[in-house]
Protein backbone atom coordinates (compact mmCIF):
# COMPACT_ATOMS: atom_id res chain seq x y z
CA UNK A 1 0.00 0.00 0.00
CA UNK A 2 2.28 2.68 -1.23
CA UNK A 3 -0.16 5.30 -1.35
CA UNK A 4 -0.66 5.33 2.49
CA UNK A 5 2.43 4.64 4.04
CA UNK A 6 3.37 7.84 2.06
CA UNK A 7 -0.16 9.75 3.63
CA UNK A 8 1.12 8.32 6.94
CA UNK A 9 4.56 9.77 6.72
CA UNK A 10 3.23 13.03 5.30
CA UNK A 11 1.39 13.41 8.31
CA UNK A 12 3.63 12.33 10.87
CA UNK A 13 6.57 14.71 9.62
CA UNK A 14 4.06 17.51 9.86
CA UNK A 15 3.15 16.90 13.47
CA UNK A 16 5.08 18.07 16.08
CA UNK A 17 7.57 15.35 16.41
CA UNK A 18 6.47 14.07 19.66
CA UNK A 19 3.02 13.40 19.19
CA UNK A 20 4.56 11.86 15.82
CA UNK A 21 7.18 9.27 17.47
CA UNK A 22 4.47 8.37 20.16
CA UNK A 23 1.97 7.33 17.14
CA UNK A 24 4.74 5.37 14.87
CA UNK A 25 6.11 3.52 18.54
CA UNK A 26 2.30 2.94 19.41
CA UNK A 27 1.63 1.34 15.62
CA UNK A 28 5.05 -0.64 16.17
CA UNK A 29 3.75 -2.42 19.28
CA UNK A 30 0.57 -3.04 18.03
CA UNK A 31 -1.31 -0.37 20.50
CA UNK A 32 -3.70 0.57 17.85
CA UNK A 33 -5.23 -1.54 15.68
CA UNK A 34 -6.33 0.83 12.80
CA UNK A 35 -5.39 4.18 11.64
CA UNK A 36 -6.51 6.69 9.18
CA UNK A 37 -5.14 7.99 6.18
CA UNK A 38 -5.61 9.92 3.42
CA UNK A 39 -7.70 8.51 0.21
CA UNK A 40 -8.50 9.72 -2.51
CA UNK A 41 -12.15 11.36 -1.12
CA UNK A 42 -11.09 12.46 1.89
CA UNK A 43 -9.50 10.56 5.20
CA UNK A 44 -10.06 6.67 5.43
CA UNK A 45 -9.76 4.49 8.36
CA UNK A 46 -7.92 1.18 7.28
CA UNK A 47 -8.28 -2.08 10.28
CA UNK A 48 -4.77 -3.53 10.52
CA UNK A 49 -4.12 -6.68 10.83
CA UNK A 50 -4.92 -8.82 13.93
CA UNK A 51 -8.33 -6.40 14.27
CA UNK A 52 -10.19 -8.88 12.25
CA UNK A 53 -9.52 -11.54 14.57
CA UNK A 54 -12.96 -11.88 15.02
CA UNK A 55 -14.16 -12.32 11.78
CA UNK A 56 -10.96 -15.06 11.07
CA UNK A 57 -12.19 -16.96 14.11
CA UNK A 58 -15.86 -16.91 12.36
CA UNK A 59 -14.07 -17.76 8.99
CA UNK A 60 -12.28 -20.44 10.58
CA UNK A 61 -15.50 -22.47 12.15
CA UNK A 62 -17.18 -21.73 8.99
CA UNK A 63 -18.93 -25.33 7.68
CA UNK A 64 -18.21 -24.19 4.13
CA UNK A 65 -14.53 -23.82 2.68
CA UNK A 66 -13.58 -20.04 2.27
CA UNK A 67 -10.46 -18.50 0.59
CA UNK A 68 -9.70 -14.73 -0.17
CA UNK A 69 -7.88 -13.61 -3.66
CA UNK A 70 -6.22 -10.77 -4.73
CA UNK A 71 -6.67 -9.11 -7.78
CA UNK A 72 -4.67 -11.09 -9.86
CA UNK A 73 -6.26 -14.18 -8.65
CA UNK A 74 -3.74 -15.59 -6.02
CA UNK A 75 -4.96 -16.89 -2.77
CA UNK A 76 -4.00 -14.60 0.19
CA UNK A 77 -6.20 -16.71 2.87
CA UNK A 78 -7.72 -20.05 2.75
CA UNK A 79 -9.87 -21.56 6.01
CA UNK A 80 -9.04 -24.99 7.63
CA UNK A 81 -12.15 -26.14 5.94
CA UNK A 82 -10.93 -25.78 2.39
CA UNK A 83 -7.94 -27.39 3.68
CA UNK A 84 -9.78 -30.36 4.52
CA UNK A 85 -11.82 -30.60 1.57
CA UNK A 86 -9.24 -30.06 -0.60
CA UNK A 87 -6.70 -32.52 1.13
CA UNK A 88 -4.24 -29.97 1.11
CA UNK A 89 -2.23 -27.80 3.54
CA UNK A 90 -3.38 -24.03 4.24
CA UNK A 91 0.28 -23.54 3.61
CA UNK A 92 0.27 -25.15 0.51
CA UNK A 93 -2.92 -23.24 -0.67
CA UNK A 94 -1.72 -19.86 -0.23
CA UNK A 95 -0.08 -18.21 -3.18
CA UNK A 96 -2.04 -20.88 -4.98
CA UNK A 97 -3.69 -19.38 -8.49
CA UNK A 98 -7.25 -19.94 -7.45
CA UNK A 99 -8.11 -21.22 -10.66
CA UNK A 100 -5.44 -24.14 -10.37
CA UNK A 101 -7.42 -25.59 -7.59
CA UNK A 102 -10.29 -27.11 -9.72
CA UNK A 103 -10.46 -29.55 -12.66
CA UNK A 104 -11.64 -27.09 -15.21
CA UNK A 105 -10.24 -24.13 -14.45
CA UNK A 106 -11.41 -21.16 -12.27
CA UNK A 107 -15.53 -21.00 -12.12
CA UNK A 108 -16.82 -17.35 -13.02
CA UNK A 109 -16.87 -15.50 -10.15
CA UNK A 110 -19.83 -12.66 -10.10
CA UNK A 111 -20.99 -10.94 -6.52
CA UNK A 112 -24.51 -13.17 -5.37
CA UNK A 113 -23.84 -15.73 -8.06
CA UNK A 114 -23.03 -19.53 -7.15
CA UNK A 115 -21.86 -21.73 -9.29
CA UNK A 116 -20.82 -25.11 -10.07
CA UNK A 117 -16.96 -26.59 -9.87
CA UNK A 118 -14.74 -29.70 -9.41
CA UNK A 119 -12.57 -29.10 -6.63
CA UNK A 120 -9.30 -31.03 -6.79
CA UNK A 121 -8.77 -33.03 -3.95
CA UNK A 122 -5.80 -35.30 -2.98
CA UNK A 123 -5.56 -38.31 -4.95
CA UNK A 124 -6.50 -37.14 -8.42
CA UNK A 125 -9.92 -37.05 -7.15
CA UNK A 126 -12.84 -33.85 -7.47
CA UNK A 127 -15.41 -32.89 -4.82
CA UNK A 128 -18.18 -30.80 -6.50
CA UNK A 129 -18.67 -27.39 -5.30
CA UNK A 130 -20.92 -24.56 -4.84
CA UNK A 131 -18.61 -21.17 -5.13
CA UNK A 132 -20.03 -17.91 -4.64
CA UNK A 133 -17.65 -14.54 -4.64
CA UNK A 134 -18.09 -11.29 -2.67
CA UNK A 135 -15.95 -8.51 -3.43
CA UNK A 136 -14.17 -7.45 -0.27
CA UNK A 137 -12.31 -4.12 0.18
CA UNK A 138 -8.85 -3.87 2.59
CA UNK A 139 -8.72 -0.33 2.92
CA UNK A 140 -8.11 0.43 -0.83
CA UNK A 141 -7.10 -2.85 -2.21
CA UNK A 142 -9.53 -4.93 -3.60
CA UNK A 143 -10.34 -8.69 -2.80
CA UNK A 144 -12.61 -10.91 -3.39
CA UNK A 145 -13.78 -13.22 -1.08
CA UNK A 146 -14.58 -16.88 -1.89
CA UNK A 147 -16.95 -19.34 0.04
CA UNK A 148 -17.29 -23.24 -1.39
CA UNK A 149 -20.16 -25.61 -0.21
CA UNK A 150 -19.47 -29.04 -0.75
CA UNK A 151 -22.39 -30.53 -2.95
CA UNK A 152 -21.81 -33.49 -1.20
CA UNK A 153 -23.04 -32.73 1.99
CA UNK A 154 -25.75 -30.31 0.44
CA UNK A 155 -26.74 -33.79 -1.89
CA UNK A 156 -27.26 -35.58 1.54
CA UNK A 157 -29.01 -32.88 3.09
CA UNK A 158 -31.36 -33.72 0.18
CA UNK A 159 -31.46 -37.65 0.33
CA UNK A 160 -32.22 -37.15 3.92
CA UNK A 161 -35.27 -35.02 3.23
CA UNK A 162 -36.54 -37.24 0.48
CA UNK A 163 -35.92 -39.93 3.01
CA UNK A 164 -38.35 -37.99 5.29
CA UNK A 165 -40.87 -37.72 2.81
CA UNK A 166 -40.85 -41.30 1.55
CA UNK A 167 -41.60 -42.19 5.08
CA UNK A 168 -43.91 -39.69 5.95
CA UNK A 169 -45.48 -40.94 2.88
CA UNK A 170 -45.44 -44.72 4.02
CA UNK A 171 -46.87 -43.59 7.01
CA UNK A 172 -50.00 -42.01 5.68
CA UNK A 173 -50.33 -44.48 2.98
CA UNK A 174 -49.95 -47.59 5.45
CA UNK A 175 -52.75 -49.79 5.93
CA UNK A 176 -51.62 -50.99 9.39
CA UNK A 177 -51.68 -48.86 12.10
CA UNK A 178 -48.49 -47.84 12.65
CA UNK A 179 -47.02 -45.76 15.44
CA UNK A 180 -43.24 -44.26 15.92
CA UNK A 181 -42.65 -44.26 20.00
CA UNK A 182 -40.14 -42.61 21.89
CA UNK A 183 -38.32 -44.03 24.71
CA UNK A 184 -40.89 -43.36 27.09
CA UNK A 185 -43.98 -44.97 25.21
CA UNK A 186 -45.04 -41.27 24.05
CA UNK A 187 -45.92 -41.62 20.46
CA UNK A 188 -43.66 -39.44 18.06
CA UNK A 189 -45.64 -40.37 14.96
CA UNK A 190 -48.41 -41.90 13.95
CA UNK A 191 -50.24 -43.45 10.62
CA UNK A 192 -53.56 -42.48 9.25
CA UNK A 193 -54.73 -45.55 9.66
CA UNK A 194 -53.58 -45.61 13.36
CA UNK A 195 -55.15 -42.00 13.87
CA UNK A 196 -58.33 -43.36 12.34
CA UNK A 197 -58.25 -46.75 14.74
CA UNK A 198 -57.81 -44.75 17.47
CA UNK A 199 -60.74 -42.26 16.10
CA UNK A 200 -58.59 -39.22 17.03
CA UNK A 201 -55.14 -38.07 16.39
CA UNK A 202 -52.64 -39.76 18.77
CA UNK A 203 -48.97 -38.18 18.45
CA UNK A 204 -48.59 -36.87 22.17
CA UNK A 205 -50.15 -39.45 24.00
CA UNK A 206 -48.84 -42.58 25.51
CA UNK A 207 -49.72 -45.85 23.19
CA UNK A 208 -51.56 -47.37 25.88
CA UNK A 209 -53.58 -44.70 25.99
CA UNK A 210 -54.26 -44.53 22.61
CA UNK A 211 -54.07 -48.62 22.32
CA UNK A 212 -55.39 -50.02 25.63
CA UNK A 213 -54.15 -53.54 25.23
CA UNK A 214 -55.44 -55.86 27.17
CA UNK A 215 -52.85 -57.40 29.75
CA UNK A 216 -52.46 -59.51 32.65
CA UNK A 217 -55.17 -61.14 34.02
CA UNK A 218 -57.99 -59.73 31.60
CA UNK A 219 -59.50 -62.33 29.21
CA UNK A 220 -58.13 -61.71 25.82
CA UNK A 221 -54.63 -61.17 26.84
CA UNK A 222 -53.04 -63.90 25.48
CA UNK A 223 -49.05 -63.00 25.42
CA UNK A 224 -49.00 -60.19 27.20
CA UNK A 225 -51.05 -61.81 29.90
CA UNK A 226 -47.15 -61.48 31.53
CA UNK A 227 -47.19 -57.60 31.97
CA UNK A 228 -49.10 -55.08 32.96
CA UNK A 229 -50.71 -52.11 31.59
CA UNK A 230 -48.01 -49.62 33.33
CA UNK A 231 -44.86 -51.46 31.93
CA UNK A 232 -45.83 -51.91 28.16
CA UNK A 233 -45.33 -48.19 27.16
CA UNK A 234 -41.79 -48.60 28.02
CA UNK A 235 -41.75 -52.42 27.12
CA UNK A 236 -43.14 -51.66 23.55
CA UNK A 237 -40.37 -48.69 23.27
CA UNK A 238 -37.55 -50.62 23.61
CA UNK A 239 -38.00 -54.42 23.62
CA UNK A 240 -38.90 -56.30 20.04
CA UNK A 241 -42.31 -57.69 19.78
CA UNK A 242 -43.06 -60.26 16.67
CA UNK A 243 -46.63 -60.58 15.43
CA UNK A 244 -48.27 -61.05 18.73
CA UNK A 245 -51.91 -61.68 19.31
CA UNK A 246 -53.48 -58.89 21.04
CA UNK A 247 -57.16 -57.45 22.04
CA UNK A 248 -57.99 -54.06 23.45
CA UNK A 249 -59.72 -52.84 26.41
CA UNK A 250 -61.85 -50.45 24.23
CA UNK A 251 -65.90 -50.62 23.65
CA UNK A 252 -65.22 -49.58 19.85
CA UNK A 253 -62.01 -52.57 19.74
CA UNK A 254 -63.75 -54.92 21.49
CA UNK A 255 -64.61 -57.39 18.76
CA UNK A 256 -61.34 -56.88 17.12
CA UNK A 257 -58.36 -59.11 17.04
CA UNK A 258 -54.53 -57.25 16.08
CA UNK A 259 -51.50 -58.50 15.57
CA UNK A 260 -48.84 -56.54 17.50
CA UNK A 261 -44.86 -56.04 16.21
CA UNK A 262 -42.79 -53.87 17.66
CA UNK A 263 -39.16 -53.15 16.32
CA UNK A 264 -36.47 -50.64 17.85
CA UNK A 265 -36.27 -47.40 15.80
CA UNK A 266 -32.41 -46.71 15.17
CA UNK A 267 -30.28 -43.57 14.45
CA UNK A 268 -27.51 -42.70 12.51
CA UNK A 269 -24.90 -44.53 15.27
CA UNK A 270 -27.85 -47.41 15.37
CA UNK A 271 -28.58 -46.80 18.82
CA UNK A 272 -32.47 -47.18 19.57
CA UNK A 273 -33.98 -44.26 20.11
CA UNK A 274 -37.69 -45.46 20.30
CA UNK A 275 -39.61 -48.01 18.58
CA UNK A 276 -41.64 -48.58 15.16
CA UNK A 277 -45.00 -50.29 16.90
CA UNK A 278 -47.53 -51.89 14.04
CA UNK A 279 -51.08 -53.21 14.60
CA UNK A 280 -52.08 -55.08 11.82
CA UNK A 281 -55.89 -55.78 12.40
CA UNK A 282 -56.79 -59.83 12.01
CA UNK A 283 -60.25 -59.63 12.64
CA UNK A 284 -61.46 -61.34 9.40
CA UNK A 285 -58.51 -63.55 9.17
CA UNK A 286 -59.63 -64.62 12.37
CA UNK A 287 -62.82 -64.85 11.74
CA UNK A 288 -61.75 -67.37 8.78
CA UNK A 289 -59.95 -69.38 10.53
CA UNK A 290 -62.16 -70.32 13.18
CA UNK A 291 -64.71 -71.23 10.39
CA UNK A 292 -62.15 -73.19 8.69
CA UNK A 293 -61.66 -75.00 11.90
CA UNK A 294 -65.28 -75.41 12.22
CA UNK A 295 -65.78 -76.97 8.60
CA UNK A 296 -62.77 -79.46 9.49
CA UNK A 297 -64.34 -80.60 12.65
CA UNK A 298 -67.76 -80.30 10.95
CA UNK A 299 -66.60 -82.70 7.90
CA UNK A 300 -64.71 -85.32 9.91
CA UNK A 301 -67.60 -85.71 12.06
CA UNK A 302 -69.74 -86.10 8.81
CA UNK A 303 -67.16 -88.70 7.01
CA UNK A 304 -67.56 -90.79 10.58
CA UNK A 305 -71.45 -90.64 10.47
CA UNK A 306 -71.29 -91.84 6.41
CA UNK A 307 -68.77 -94.46 7.44
CA UNK A 308 -70.96 -96.25 10.14
CA UNK A 309 -74.12 -95.49 7.89
CA UNK A 310 -72.24 -97.53 5.59
CA UNK A 311 -71.00 -100.24 7.78
CA UNK A 312 -74.44 -100.69 9.10
CA UNK A 313 -76.31 -100.84 5.93
CA UNK A 314 -73.58 -103.55 4.77
CA UNK A 315 -74.07 -105.98 7.94
CA UNK A 316 -77.92 -105.80 7.38
CA UNK A 317 -77.39 -106.47 3.44
CA UNK A 318 -75.50 -108.93 4.18
CA UNK A 319 -77.66 -110.37 6.75
CA UNK A 320 -80.24 -110.56 4.16
CA UNK A 321 -78.74 -111.62 0.86
CA UNK A 322 -79.65 -114.68 -0.30
CA UNK A 323 -76.60 -114.46 -3.05
CA UNK A 324 -73.30 -112.64 -3.65
CA UNK A 325 -75.10 -111.33 -6.32
CA UNK A 326 -78.08 -110.09 -4.77
CA UNK A 327 -75.91 -108.32 -2.12
CA UNK A 328 -73.98 -106.52 -4.73
CA UNK A 329 -77.30 -105.20 -6.13
CA UNK A 330 -78.87 -104.60 -2.80
CA UNK A 331 -75.69 -103.14 -1.44
CA UNK A 332 -74.89 -100.45 -4.57
CA UNK A 333 -78.47 -99.42 -4.51
CA UNK A 334 -78.30 -98.72 -1.03
CA UNK A 335 -75.02 -96.53 -1.63
CA UNK A 336 -75.94 -95.07 -4.60
CA UNK A 337 -79.17 -93.23 -2.31
CA UNK A 338 -76.94 -92.12 0.09
CA UNK A 339 -74.05 -90.81 -2.46
CA UNK A 340 -77.50 -89.02 -4.06
CA UNK A 341 -77.91 -87.27 -0.95
CA UNK A 342 -74.79 -86.50 0.07
CA UNK A 343 -74.32 -84.78 -3.90
CA UNK A 344 -77.07 -82.54 -3.28
CA UNK A 345 -75.80 -81.64 0.26
CA UNK A 346 -72.93 -80.55 -0.87
CA UNK A 347 -74.04 -78.98 -4.03
CA UNK A 348 -76.45 -77.01 -1.23
CA UNK A 349 -73.53 -76.44 1.32
CA UNK A 350 -75.28 -78.72 3.89
CA UNK A 351 -77.95 -75.89 3.81
CA UNK A 352 -80.92 -78.52 2.80
CA UNK A 353 -82.47 -78.82 0.21
CA UNK A 354 -86.09 -79.40 -1.11
CA UNK A 355 -88.58 -82.77 -0.41
CA UNK A 356 -89.24 -82.69 -4.06
CA UNK A 357 -85.85 -82.20 -5.40
CA UNK A 358 -84.77 -84.85 -3.13
CA UNK A 359 -87.56 -87.48 -4.10
CA UNK A 360 -87.31 -86.36 -8.04
CA UNK A 361 -83.10 -87.32 -7.58
CA UNK A 362 -83.95 -90.40 -6.15
CA UNK A 363 -86.80 -91.53 -8.46
CA UNK A 364 -84.98 -90.49 -11.55
CA UNK A 365 -83.88 -94.06 -12.29
CA UNK A 366 -86.83 -95.64 -12.19
CA UNK A 367 -88.40 -93.00 -14.38
CA UNK A 368 -89.59 -94.56 -17.63
CA UNK A 369 -92.46 -93.63 -20.94
CA UNK A 370 -94.76 -96.21 -19.13
CA UNK A 371 -94.49 -95.62 -16.11
CA UNK A 372 -96.51 -92.82 -14.41
CA UNK A 373 -94.84 -91.23 -11.28
CA UNK A 374 -96.55 -88.20 -9.92
CA UNK A 375 -94.94 -85.93 -7.38
CA UNK A 376 -97.45 -83.38 -5.40
CA UNK A 377 -96.70 -81.68 -2.49
CA UNK A 378 -95.87 -78.02 -1.17
CA UNK A 379 -92.57 -76.78 -1.24
CA UNK A 380 -90.28 -77.62 1.67
CA UNK A 381 -86.81 -77.30 2.63
CA UNK A 382 -85.15 -80.30 4.38
CA UNK A 383 -82.62 -79.47 6.82
CA UNK A 384 -79.52 -81.37 5.63
CA UNK A 385 -79.83 -83.63 8.53
CA UNK A 386 -83.15 -85.04 7.12
CA UNK A 387 -81.49 -85.54 3.44
CA UNK A 388 -79.75 -88.75 3.79
CA UNK A 389 -82.31 -90.95 5.78
CA UNK A 390 -85.60 -89.80 4.01
CA UNK A 391 -83.20 -90.16 0.47
CA UNK A 392 -82.68 -94.09 1.78
CA UNK A 393 -86.40 -94.58 2.94
CA UNK A 394 -87.55 -93.48 -1.01
CA UNK A 395 -84.64 -95.61 -2.51
CA UNK A 396 -86.03 -98.71 -0.23
CA UNK A 397 -89.66 -98.29 -1.33
CA UNK A 398 -88.48 -97.35 -5.27
CA UNK A 399 -86.24 -100.75 -5.33
CA UNK A 400 -89.37 -103.17 -3.36
CA UNK A 401 -91.82 -101.10 -6.52
CA UNK A 402 -89.29 -101.92 -9.49
CA UNK A 403 -88.87 -105.37 -8.13
CA UNK A 404 -92.33 -106.51 -6.50
CA UNK A 405 -94.38 -103.94 -7.05
CA UNK A 406 -96.18 -101.23 -9.52
CA UNK A 407 -92.69 -100.40 -11.05
CA UNK A 408 -92.10 -103.77 -11.86
CA UNK A 409 -95.13 -104.06 -14.43
CA UNK A 410 -95.16 -101.54 -17.72
CA UNK A 411 -98.03 -99.81 -16.52
CA UNK A 412 -97.76 -98.97 -12.82
CA UNK A 413 -98.25 -95.97 -11.35
CA UNK A 414 -96.63 -94.43 -8.36
CA UNK A 415 -98.10 -91.43 -6.95
CA UNK A 416 -95.86 -89.58 -3.69
CA UNK A 417 -97.47 -86.63 -2.06
CA UNK A 418 -97.05 -84.69 1.34
CA UNK A 419 -98.39 -81.89 3.16
CA UNK A 420 -97.43 -80.20 6.63
CA UNK A 421 -99.26 -79.01 9.71
CA UNK A 422 -99.11 -76.44 11.64
CA UNK A 423 -96.67 -77.75 13.52
CA UNK A 424 -94.46 -78.54 10.66
CA UNK A 425 -95.18 -82.38 11.17
CA UNK A 426 -94.63 -84.03 7.32
CA UNK A 427 -96.83 -86.61 6.26
CA UNK A 428 -95.78 -88.30 3.30
CA UNK A 429 -97.99 -90.83 1.57
CA UNK A 430 -96.38 -93.57 -0.94
CA UNK A 431 -99.39 -95.20 -3.34
CA UNK A 432 -98.54 -97.76 -5.62
CA UNK A 433 -101.41 -98.87 -8.44
CA UNK A 434 -101.40 -101.25 -11.54
CA UNK A 435 -98.62 -103.54 -10.40
CA UNK A 436 -99.46 -107.01 -9.27
CA UNK A 437 -101.74 -108.30 -6.90
CA UNK A 438 -100.24 -107.33 -3.14
CA UNK A 439 -100.45 -110.06 -0.93
CA UNK A 440 -99.65 -109.78 3.38
CA UNK A 441 -95.96 -110.76 3.24
CA UNK A 442 -94.76 -113.42 4.92
CA UNK A 443 -91.57 -111.70 6.52
CA UNK A 444 -90.32 -108.49 7.27
CA UNK A 445 -87.38 -107.76 4.78
CA UNK A 446 -84.54 -105.81 5.60
CA UNK A 447 -86.00 -103.06 3.25
CA UNK A 448 -88.61 -102.51 5.63
CA UNK A 449 -86.73 -102.83 8.32
CA UNK A 450 -84.49 -100.47 6.87
CA UNK A 451 -87.16 -98.13 6.64
CA UNK A 452 -88.74 -98.65 9.90
CA UNK A 453 -85.10 -97.94 11.85
CA UNK A 454 -84.26 -94.53 9.67
CA UNK A 455 -88.02 -93.31 10.31
CA UNK A 456 -88.17 -94.29 13.86
CA UNK A 457 -84.41 -93.43 14.85
CA UNK A 458 -83.29 -90.83 12.52
CA UNK A 459 -86.09 -88.59 11.22
CA UNK A 460 -87.77 -89.23 15.16
CA UNK A 461 -91.06 -89.93 12.75
CA UNK A 462 -93.61 -92.88 12.29
CA UNK A 463 -94.06 -95.03 9.49
CA UNK A 464 -96.88 -97.56 8.24
CA UNK A 465 -97.50 -100.07 5.52
CA UNK A 466 -100.98 -101.06 4.13
CA UNK A 467 -100.91 -104.05 1.80
CA UNK A 468 -103.91 -103.56 -0.04
CA UNK A 469 -104.30 -105.78 -2.82
CA UNK A 470 -104.47 -102.93 -5.54
CA UNK A 471 -101.30 -101.77 -4.50
CA UNK A 472 -99.00 -100.91 -1.23
CA UNK A 473 -99.28 -97.41 0.39
CA UNK A 474 -96.83 -96.26 2.76
CA UNK A 475 -97.48 -93.68 4.92
CA UNK A 476 -94.70 -91.79 6.76
CA UNK A 477 -94.54 -88.83 8.92
CA UNK A 478 -92.02 -86.82 10.72
CA UNK A 479 -91.54 -83.39 12.05
CA UNK A 480 -89.45 -81.01 9.75
CA UNK A 481 -86.67 -80.74 13.21
CA UNK A 482 -83.79 -77.64 11.75
CA UNK A 483 -82.46 -77.91 15.39
CA UNK A 484 -81.83 -81.81 15.17
CA UNK A 485 -77.65 -81.55 16.75
CA UNK A 486 -75.44 -82.09 13.60
CA UNK A 487 -73.06 -83.77 16.64
CA UNK A 488 -75.14 -87.24 16.89
CA UNK A 489 -74.50 -89.92 15.02
CA UNK A 490 -77.54 -91.28 13.11
CA UNK A 491 -79.96 -92.98 15.36
CA UNK A 492 -80.06 -95.59 12.60
CA UNK A 493 -76.43 -96.34 12.60
CA UNK A 494 -75.70 -96.24 16.16
CA UNK A 495 -78.39 -98.10 18.02
CA UNK A 496 -78.53 -101.84 17.73
CA UNK A 497 -79.92 -104.32 15.19
CA UNK B 1 -18.42 19.96 38.06
CA UNK B 2 -17.01 23.66 36.90
CA UNK B 3 -15.11 24.22 33.96
CA UNK B 4 -11.67 24.30 35.77
CA UNK B 5 -11.79 21.18 37.86
CA UNK B 6 -13.96 19.48 35.18
CA UNK B 7 -12.50 16.41 32.50
CA UNK B 8 -13.90 16.74 29.09
CA UNK B 9 -12.59 13.73 26.93
CA UNK B 10 -13.12 12.24 23.73
CA UNK B 11 -12.15 8.70 22.45
CA UNK B 12 -11.60 7.69 18.87
CA UNK B 13 -12.40 4.44 18.07
CA UNK B 14 -13.32 2.49 14.69
CA UNK B 15 -16.03 0.46 15.00
CA UNK B 16 -15.85 -2.58 17.29
CA UNK B 17 -12.27 -3.29 16.69
CA UNK B 18 -10.49 -5.55 19.89
CA UNK B 19 -8.34 -2.20 20.84
CA UNK B 20 -11.65 -0.07 20.33
CA UNK B 21 -13.28 -1.99 22.63
CA UNK B 22 -10.88 -2.29 25.21
CA UNK B 23 -10.22 1.56 25.11
CA UNK B 24 -13.60 2.56 25.99
CA UNK B 25 -14.12 -0.40 28.87
CA UNK B 26 -10.99 1.04 30.23
CA UNK B 27 -11.34 4.62 30.35
CA UNK B 28 -14.77 4.17 31.87
CA UNK B 29 -13.45 2.08 34.77
CA UNK B 30 -10.73 4.67 34.87
CA UNK B 31 -13.12 8.09 35.58
CA UNK B 32 -15.06 6.02 37.82
CA UNK B 33 -12.37 5.46 39.84
CA UNK B 34 -10.63 8.29 39.78
CA UNK B 35 -12.62 11.47 38.47
CA UNK B 36 -16.22 10.42 39.90
CA UNK B 37 -18.42 12.96 38.75
CA UNK B 38 -15.96 14.58 37.13
CA UNK B 39 -15.99 14.29 33.60
CA UNK B 40 -17.91 13.21 30.36
CA UNK B 41 -16.57 11.38 27.30
CA UNK B 42 -17.74 11.59 23.96
CA UNK B 43 -16.76 8.40 21.94
CA UNK B 44 -16.66 9.18 18.27
CA UNK B 45 -16.58 6.37 15.56
CA UNK B 46 -14.46 6.71 12.46
CA UNK B 47 -15.77 3.73 10.78
CA UNK B 48 -19.16 5.34 10.80
CA UNK B 49 -17.44 8.89 10.04
CA UNK B 50 -13.70 9.06 8.76
CA UNK B 51 -13.77 13.12 8.42
CA UNK B 52 -14.07 13.71 12.23
CA UNK B 53 -10.26 12.71 12.06
CA UNK B 54 -9.37 15.69 11.06
CA UNK B 55 -10.86 17.53 13.89
CA UNK B 56 -8.14 16.83 16.21
CA UNK B 57 -5.78 15.17 13.74
CA UNK B 58 -6.13 11.49 14.39
CA UNK B 59 -3.56 9.20 12.81
CA UNK B 60 -3.88 5.82 14.62
CA UNK B 61 -7.14 4.11 16.44
CA UNK B 62 -7.86 4.70 19.38
CA UNK B 63 -6.65 7.82 20.48
CA UNK B 64 -7.91 9.60 23.49
CA UNK B 65 -8.03 13.53 23.26
CA UNK B 66 -7.97 15.54 26.67
CA UNK B 67 -9.79 18.79 25.49
CA UNK B 68 -10.32 20.17 29.09
CA UNK B 69 -9.06 21.39 31.29
CA UNK B 70 -6.15 22.67 28.58
CA UNK B 71 -3.77 22.06 27.88
CA UNK B 72 -4.87 19.38 25.09
CA UNK B 73 -3.21 15.86 25.88
CA UNK B 74 -3.49 13.14 23.47
CA UNK B 75 -2.97 9.45 24.12
CA UNK B 76 -2.13 6.51 21.55
CA UNK B 77 -3.63 3.20 22.39
CA UNK B 78 -5.91 1.29 24.32
CA UNK B 79 -5.68 2.99 27.79
CA UNK B 80 -4.40 -0.35 29.51
CA UNK B 81 -1.72 0.52 31.18
CA UNK B 82 -3.61 3.19 33.80
CA UNK B 83 -0.76 4.74 35.17
CA UNK B 84 0.49 5.88 32.42
CA UNK B 85 -3.03 7.02 31.12
CA UNK B 86 -3.31 8.80 34.59
CA UNK B 87 0.21 10.54 34.03
CA UNK B 88 -0.89 11.83 30.59
CA UNK B 89 -4.06 13.31 31.66
CA UNK B 90 -2.73 14.66 34.92
CA UNK B 91 -4.43 13.31 37.05
CA UNK B 92 -3.53 12.91 40.53
CA UNK B 93 -3.94 8.84 41.36
CA UNK B 94 -7.06 8.80 44.43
Amino acid sequence: MPDKKTHLEDHLTAAPFQEAAETVEAIRHGKVDAIVVQGPNGPQVVVLQGAEEPYRVLVERMSDGAATIDNDGTVIFANNRLATMSGRAIGDLVGQNFGSLFAGGAPPLQPDVTAQAQLCCSGDKTLPVAVSASPLHIGETRATLITLADQTIHRQAIETANAERFARSILEQATDAIAVLGKDGVILHASAMADELAARPVAGELFMDAFPLQTGKEANAGVLARFSAESMNTLLATKPFHGVEVRMNSERMAHRTFLLSAGPLLNEEKTSIGSIVTLTEITDRKRAEEQQTMMVAELNHRVKNILAIVQSVAFQTTRNAASMQAFNDTFSGRIQAIAIAHDILTQTRWIGVGLRELVEKVLAPYRAEDRAISVEGPPILLPARSVMPLSMVVHELATNASKYGALSQPHGSLTIAWTMDAQKAIKLTWQESGGPAVGEPTGTGFGTKLIDRVITFDLEGEFQMDYAPTGITCTLTFPLKADISPDALPGSATRPH
Amino acid sequence: MTEQDGYNLRLYVAGQTPKSLNAIANLKKLCEKHLTGRYTIEVIDLMKDPALAQRDQIVAIPTLIRQLPEPLKRIIGDLSNAEKVLVGLDIAPT
